[in-house]
Parts: C-alpha cells; structure tokens; sequence
C-alpha cells in the first residue's frame, strides 16, 4: 500500500505544486496591494459596508475592509475557499475513477493489493494532498503579514485554515464518493460543485430565507468574515461537515468493493 | 497426479441484461500451457478478469492455486503474473519506474530477473512509457507479468503488437518458466499459437465453454466456430 501512496503522491505533485503556488501567490499579491491601497481604503470601506445584502454576503457589513484583518477576511479569504474548494474537487473526482479511464486499471488491480488497500492509499494520498496545500497556502499569506509589518491575529488566522481544510476535506470525501462510482473523468462535475457550494454559500447570506438552510453547504463554517469576527462556532455546520465527510468515505469504500472494474 | 491450478465450476457471469459467460467450468493442470481460443466478445476476457477479482461473478465457484479467488484474492494475485490485451501504463512514467513499481507493490526486489527479461526483450527502459509503441508496451508488460517469477501466468492475447521475433522470445520464455513448474493460460484468436505451444485448449463460443479434444486442429474446424457463431 505504501508504494502506491508513493505513487500517487508523486503523479500528483505537479497538481500541487500549479494549485497550491497559484492560489498561494495570488493571495500574498493581494496582501502586498494592502499597503498601496490604504490611503483609498477609507472611502471604499465605508462604501462597501452600506451595499446592503453584498456587504452581508462578503462580510463587509461586519469587518472594515480599511483593516488588514478585514482585508484579508473579505479578500484573500474567498480567494483561498473557491481556489482550494476547486483544488479539492479536482484532485478527490479523479483520483479513483483515472484508473479505469486511462485504462491503468488492469495494471493496478493485478497487483496483489485489495481494492480497500488501494482506495486507502488514494483517499490518504487526497488527505495529504489537502493538508500540503493548506500549509503552502499559509506560508505564503504569513509571508505577507511579515512582510506588511502589521498586525494581525493569528488564532483567527489559524483557525480560518483549519477550517478551510475541513471545508476541503468534506468537498473531497463527497468528490471521492462520486469517483467511486464509474470509470469515467468527471473533473467538470468536480468544478461545476465547488463553483456550486460557493454559490449557495453567497445566495444564502443575501437571501433571508435560505441563511437557516446555510449550514447544508461546506462554505457556512469556514466563512472568514464569521471567524475573523469571532462569531458564535458553527457546531451544526462543522457536525455536518464532518458526518458528510465519513459517509462520501465509507459510500466511496462501499461502492467501489462491490462494483465490476471496467478494463 | 498433478493439481489443478485452474478450478471453475459453474462460472456464471452477466453485464446487466448482457451476456457475458454461462456456466463455464474449466480445470487447468499443473506445469500445463492452456490454450483459450474465442471470438471477439465470446467471454475469454470475461472468464480471466472473474478469475482476477476484476469483476463480480453472478454464480459458480472459482479457485486458484487451490485457493478462492474472492476471499484469498491478495494471495493468488501474488502467484499470478498477468498482461492484459491492452498494456497500458501512467504516461509520465519512466519504463524503469513501472518495473520498479510493479515489484515494490509486490514488496519484492526483482531487479535481477527484470534485468535479464528487459535484456532478452530489449527494453529500453529509460525511455517514458508515452513513448513507447503498442508493441514495446506489451513488453514491458511481458517483464512486470514475469519478473516476480509466478506460478500461474495468465496472459490475454499477448503477441498482438509484438514483431515475429519477440514473439518467439516470447515463447522461448514461456517455456522455460514452465519448464521450472509453472503454468500459463493463453487466450488467443491465433490458431497457431495454440498448435505450437499448448497442451489442451478450450473454445468459448456465445460465453459458453467447449473443451477441445487436442490443441491441434486444422484451419477449417477453427474457423467453423467463428462461423457458426456469426450465422
């Protein structure tokens, strides 16, 4: 088992390395435009937070956007939940159903390994995968606070990460379940979800009636305007996740055993 | 009285409403080189992937090695070196990678006996394998379904993309694991090869499994099940 998480490491690294320096870099850019845009910040700040349902849905209504704090929750914090959410869905669809697809199937599954031995070693692979881009990401955004010299809460900072992750990681076991199911490369269905969670997360904080129905999306707990408020944990929001995350597992583990492998 | 490799009793086995096999039952001796003739779609591959555990069977029994082929699924498939009819392999690869690869999930070192089949096969095995042709796949496929020396070789159509040359390599080396106590199962619409090589043979026709008296027929009995089939 380990040789083949080895190698599912190593045939996804280039994957790793584009997503997670992309989204990575693409946030400390935005850091960096703090300092030149600060002057101007004021004004906007204040713009930003009387735009009605589009300040509620982006947090502005909550954070100053002047501050780097709010800066970073309304900024780079949707920057990094749609890029790593994208991440997540791509590596996690494929990461079974390749096999049959490029037909490497019936060199894999010859190997004296058990179709659970197998899906171990790739969910694994998928979890690294996450847990590395996320620690990549957080070099780079650290990176710029040091390099900004201002202030900035770390606990928050951490926490907003680790939720993240968790959000990734339910994306992931949902995209896994699906992977489980055919031999087939389903990478638009993958974004076409990721794209689809974000925006239910954005319709539901400016539609009244769907903000109680929030907590079935991945995005409801690792919203960044929330935790850099320090707004009440969402329990329900992260139980789900996290019941969500063990199903798309087990189904994916389920399916997989008891369905024919295409050649 | 030599074992039976090969045990299959009553194999039934169905795609949805489609058929695949029908009650096939099938004894492969020790030390044997087991020709399986068939039509295209006729269930060979159907019956070799069931044995693998790549497909979920409907009803029957199959033991391999004297061993169940869903519960001790690992187990055989550490016995059995296989190449399928289609070699493919991760394109960003190196040759050597998927040697190495192939060895190291088997938790083996086979760098010697891999050397010497890649020396005999003349693989290059430097070179990435989306670089490779049908038939410098097929041997490399040839050297992952060989290296760890198995007992049991399964090979599905294996000479189609090989030059004349290879394949009578090919066959040399068949031989010669045979000849140390292991057994081959040879599917193949080549009639040649069976005549050449095997020591019985069965025909599928329709995914119903027909046993031939001797691996030697002429041209026109071989052809009749392929007629008989399309009328």
């Amino acid at each position: 088992m380990r040789a083949v998480l080895k190698r599912e490491l190593l045939l996804n690294l280039k994957n790793l390395l584009i997503w997670s320096l992309s989204v990575g870099a693409l946030g400390l850019v935005c850091i960096l435009l703090y300092k030149s845009m600060e002057g101007e910040m004021k004004d906007m700040a204040d713009a930003f937070s009387n735009m009605g349902a589009f300040s509620e849905a982006f947090g502005m209504s909550t954070l100053s956007i002047a501050t780097l704090k709010g800066y970073f929750a309304t900024e780079i914090g949707a920057v990094h939940g749609l890029g790593s959410c994208m991440f997540a869905a791509i590596i996690a669809i494929n990461i079974i159903s390749k096999e049959e697809d490029a037909h490497t199937g019936e060199f894999l599954f010859s190997l004296p390994l058990s179709r659970n031995r197998i899906l171990t070693a790739k969910s694994l692979c998928v979890a690294i995968m996450l847990v590395l881009f996320t620690a990549v990401c957080t070099l780079f955004y650290l990176l710029g606070f040091s390099i900004l010299g201002e202030e900035m809460p770390l606990d928050l900072f951490f926490t907003f990460m680790a939720r993240q992750l968790l959000m990734n990681l339910e994306v992931a076991g949902i995209c896994l379940a699906l992977s489980s199911l055919t031999g087939k490369n389903r990478m638009g269905l993958g974004l076409g979800m990721a794209l689809l969670f974000y925006a239910y997360d954005v319709m539901g904080r400016v539609i009244p009636d769907l903000k109680k129905y929030l907590f079935i999306g991945p995005f409801s707990y690792a919203n960044a305007s929330e935790i850099f408020t320090e707004a009440k944990l969402p329990v329900t929001g992260i139980v789900v996740a996290c019941g969500v995350l063990i199903c798309g597992v087990l189904f994916a583990f389920w399916f997989y055993n008891k369905r024919d492998l295409a050649s | 009285m030599k074992e039976n490799v090969i045990e299959i009793s009553h194999l039934t086995k169905s795609y949805g409403k489609n058929r695949g096999v029908i009650d096939v039952s099938l004894n492969v001796k020790e030390g044997d080189i087991f020709g399986f003739l068939g039509p295209n779609g006729a269930g060979k591959s159907t019956t070799i992937r069931s044995m693998l555990g790549f497909l979920k069977i409907n009803s029957g029994n199959i033991r391999i090695l004297g061993m169940d082929s869903v519960k001790d699924h690992e187990k055989i498939l550490k016995n059995v070196g296989y190449m399928p009819s289609e070699a493919w392999f991760y394109d960003s690869l190196k040759v050597a990678d998927v040697i190495k690869y192939a060895a190291d999930v088997r938790g083996l070192n086979c760098s010697e006996e891999a050397g010497k089949l890649c020396e005999r096969l003349k693989v290059d095995t430097h070179k990435k394998i989306k670089q490779l042709s049908l038939g410098n796949r097929k041997k490399v496929s040839i050297v992952c379904a060989m290296q760890h020396r198995p007992r049991l070789f399964i090979f599905d159509e294996p000479t189609g993309g090989l030059d004349p040359l290879m394949q009578k390599k090919f066959f040399e080396l068949i031989n010669e694991y045979v000849a140390q106590g292991a057994t081959c199962l040879l599917s193949t619409h080549v009639l040649s090869e069976v005549d050449k090589y095997c020591k019985n043979a069965a025909i599928m026709r329709e995914g119903r499994l027909t046993m031939l008296d001797t691996p030697h027929i002429d041209d026109e009995t071989f052809l009749s099940f392929y007629e008989e089939e399309e009328g």
